[in-house]
Parts: structure tokens; sequence; C-alpha cells
């Protein structure tokens, strides 16, 4: 075998990390001055590598190493529980928003029936007010025809028996105006309406007497010397 | 009365508290791995970087994505060497990345605006030697490089070696005759 061959060997045995050489191998060192001399090179050379590659990966670990970790595993725990929380919030809202949105639509106003409210009583008062209408209509007042008749012409109505509103139907159509009072909805608020027989006016014929004028009495100037 | 209970393999955890004493005992195991592992992680890393805090970056983000895939990971040795080969390519991703920068930045650079010359440390024949290796080591093929560092680090043998990786001894020694052999001839 030439040096050539032994010394594949000599790294072979070396790289394998097993150190024992061949008993042939072993004896061409004793005779080979220059394959010994490699072989103490690569034995140097193997040795380094060794400790080299050790000092790669014997650095100190940063103390802060650990902590950091813990740190970002309790970060990475939080987020998905406020993720679930939030949308369990966002669940809960929708489900109450469907279930109010499904109790309009299912009611009706028949249902409202039961339950008695405020604009219920309001269209009764209407009613009731409607019906007792003819017993709390004013009686005339004692006013001098003429004023009367200047005053319904005007369209003034006297302080003591003005209501706070006040419709004026004409005669023909108060019959109708009445049954519409009495038919008045009952959901809601209405106006309380009042009705009220037109005030009949006096249309006398007013005498306007001639205008009369005293005797005039004409009496001369008293410096009067021209003449 | 009898009360019959049926009890299914695998079955969903039923009441908070179980669920919370599930997380716990996830918690407790985790710790104990971190504890072990942590340390392994960066020095896998630090082997490929040769740079301390990006080396602890590399190992925190391999630890937490161990922690976040832990379901399937609780046998001890699955988890050591899952979380070897994530650190590991994890700092080689790193190492490419840096690599590419420090590229453009030197492309950059005017030639009179460069170091003027080696630093005292890279004087060093050591250093010199370290900076060879680092390089030598850098050609080597990924699974011989990451069987030369983990058969580097104290306290671990070729057999532990073996099972992190979940390859047969005989490959690891293979694997590692093949990485000196290359080295040498890299260096001599």
């Amino acid at each position: 075998m030439s040096c050539e061959g032994y010394r594949d060997k000599l790294v072979d045995a070396l790289a394998s990390g097993e150190g024992s050489l061949g008993r042939e191998v072993a004896g061409h060192l004793l005779l080979c001055a220059e394959c010994k001399k490699f072989y103490e090179a690569q034995v140097h050379l193997f040795g380094a590598i060794d400790s080299g590659v050790r000092a790669m990966v014997d650095e100190t670990v940063p103390l802060s190493l650990l902590p950091r970790v813990r740190a970002r595993v309790a970060e990475a725990d939080t987020p998905p529980r406020a993720w679930r929380l939030t949308w369990g919030f966002a669940a809960a809202a929708i489900a109450a928003a469907l279930i109010v949105s499904v109790g309009l639509l299912m009611w009706k106003p028949d249902d409202a029936n039961k339950f008695p409210d405020r604009s219920r009583v309001v269209a009764q008062d209407v009613r009731s007010a409607a019906a007792a209408m003819p017993k709390q209509l004013p009686q005339p007042i004692a006013t001098a025809p003429k004023h009367a008749a200047a005053n319904a012409r005007l369209g003034r109505v006297p302080k003591e028996t003005a209501p706070a509103s006040e419709v004026l139907v004409l005669a023909e159509e108060r019959a109708a105006f009445a049954r519409f009072v009495s038919d008045l909805p009952e959901v809601g608020d209405v106006a309380v309406a009042y009705t009220r027989p037109a005030m009949d006016v006096d249309d006398e014929a007013v005498e306007l007497a001639l205008l009369q004028i005293n005797e005039l009495e004409v009496k001369p100037l008293e410096s009067s010397n021209w003449q | 009365m009898r009360e019959l209970v049926l009890i299914q393999p695998g079955r969903v955890l039923e009441g908070p508290s179980e669920r919370e004493s599930e997380s716990s005992r996830a918690h407790r195991e985790f710790e104990e791995r971190l504890a072990e592992c942590g340390p392994l992680a960066f020095r896998v890393a630090y082997g490929v970087l040769r740079h301390a805090a990006d080396a602890e970056d590399v190992a925190q983000e391999a630890l937490l994505k161990a922690y976040r895939n832990f379901g399937r990971l609780r046998e001890p040795a699955r988890f050591r060497g899952w979380l070897v080969r994530i650190a590991f390519r994890m700092a080689l991703d790193r190492w490419r990345s840096v690599k590419r920068r420090e590229k453009r930045e030197t492309e950059g650079e005017h030639p009179e605006h460069r170091a003027a010359g080696p630093t005292a440390e890279e004087l060093a024949v050591s250093s010199e030697f370290q900076a060879r290796l680092g390089r030598a080591m850098e050609e080597l093929p990924e699974k011989f490089r990451l069987v030369l560092l983990l058969s580097a680090i104290q306290g671990y043998t070729l057999e532990e070696v073996s099972e992190m990786l979940g390859i047969p001894m005989g490959t690891v020694k293979s694997r590692l005759f093949f990485a000196r052999k290359q080295l040498a001839e890299k260096l001599r």
C-alpha cells in the first residue's frame, strides 16, 4: 500500500473518532517519517475541529432566555381568551336582538286590549266628551243684538264662553261631525274636540238716525272797525 | 339505587375545573421541558449563528412554537427532537437573511469605507481558525451539521442524539464521520 493509502486510513480512523489505528497502519508510521508527521498534523487538526465546534455551542446561555420565554408564553395564552370573550358577548348581543325582533314581529295590536294604556283612556275620554256635548253647550249670553251681530261678523267669541279649543262646523254638517267625533280612533293621542252650534246671527236692519246739527249762531267780531 | 357511569376514552373535558387542571398540568409539563431544553435550543441556534442575541431570539421563537404544539409533543424525547430541529431550521433561516443583508450592505459600500483590516481578535490564530471553521461548517450539508453540533454539546451522548433525531445510531456515527472528514479537508 502506498503512503497515500495509509494516509486515507489515518484520516478515516481520526474522523470516526475511534483513535485506534490498525496494526498495519501503526507499523507504517514507525517506518515513514513523512506519514508520521502527517498523522501528527491530522491529530492536531481533528483536535482543533472538535474543540472549535464545542466552543461554538458552549456559549453561556443568557439568563434572560427563560423569563422571556415564560413572558411570551403568558402573552400567547391571553389573546385567545379575550378573543373568545369578545365573541361570546357578540353572540349574546345578536341572540338578544333576534329575540326582540321576533317578539316585535309576533306582537299583535289586539293583544293590547288586555293591557289598557294611556292612549285608550284618552280615547274613552273623547267619546264620553262627545256624548255629553249637548248638555255642556253654553247658554246664549245676553248681549245686545247689535253687538252680538257685530262680534259674530268679526269672529269674536265672548270671553266667558270661549273653551280651550273650538271647532266651528256648518249647521248642516253638525250631525256628521258629531258622528265623526264619536268614532274617533281608539289608538293614539287625539285632540279633544268640542262641537257647539254656531251662534245665531240676528241680521236685523240697523236704523241709522239722520245727522242733526244744532242751529249755528254767527256773531260779528268785536274789533270790526274796518267799516 | 346503583348509578351507572359511562366512561369514554378521549372524551371531551366536561367541567371548567377539569379543563383548568388539564391546562395547569400542561403548563407544568412545559415548564419542566423548558428548563431542560431551553439551553439546548439556544446552543443549537448559537452553533449556527455564532451571535448570542440572535441565537436567543431564535431559541425564544422555537420554544414558543413548541409551546403552541405542546399537545402533540408531550413525550420528552419527541419534544426535544422537534425543538432541536425547529431551532436549527429557524437559525439557518436567520443566518441566511443576515448573510443576504450583509451582502447588500457590502455591495453598497465604497471601497474607502470598508474596514481597514482585521481586528485584534481576528489576528489571533485561534480566532482565525475559528472563523475558518465557521465558514467550513456553513458549507456542510445540514444533516451533517446538525449532528456535529448536537454531538458537541456537553452532556449529550451519541445515543441521545440518535434518540433525539429519531435516526439509527449507525446513521449518527456515519454523519458525524463525514462531517469531520469534510471539515478536515477544507481546513487542511
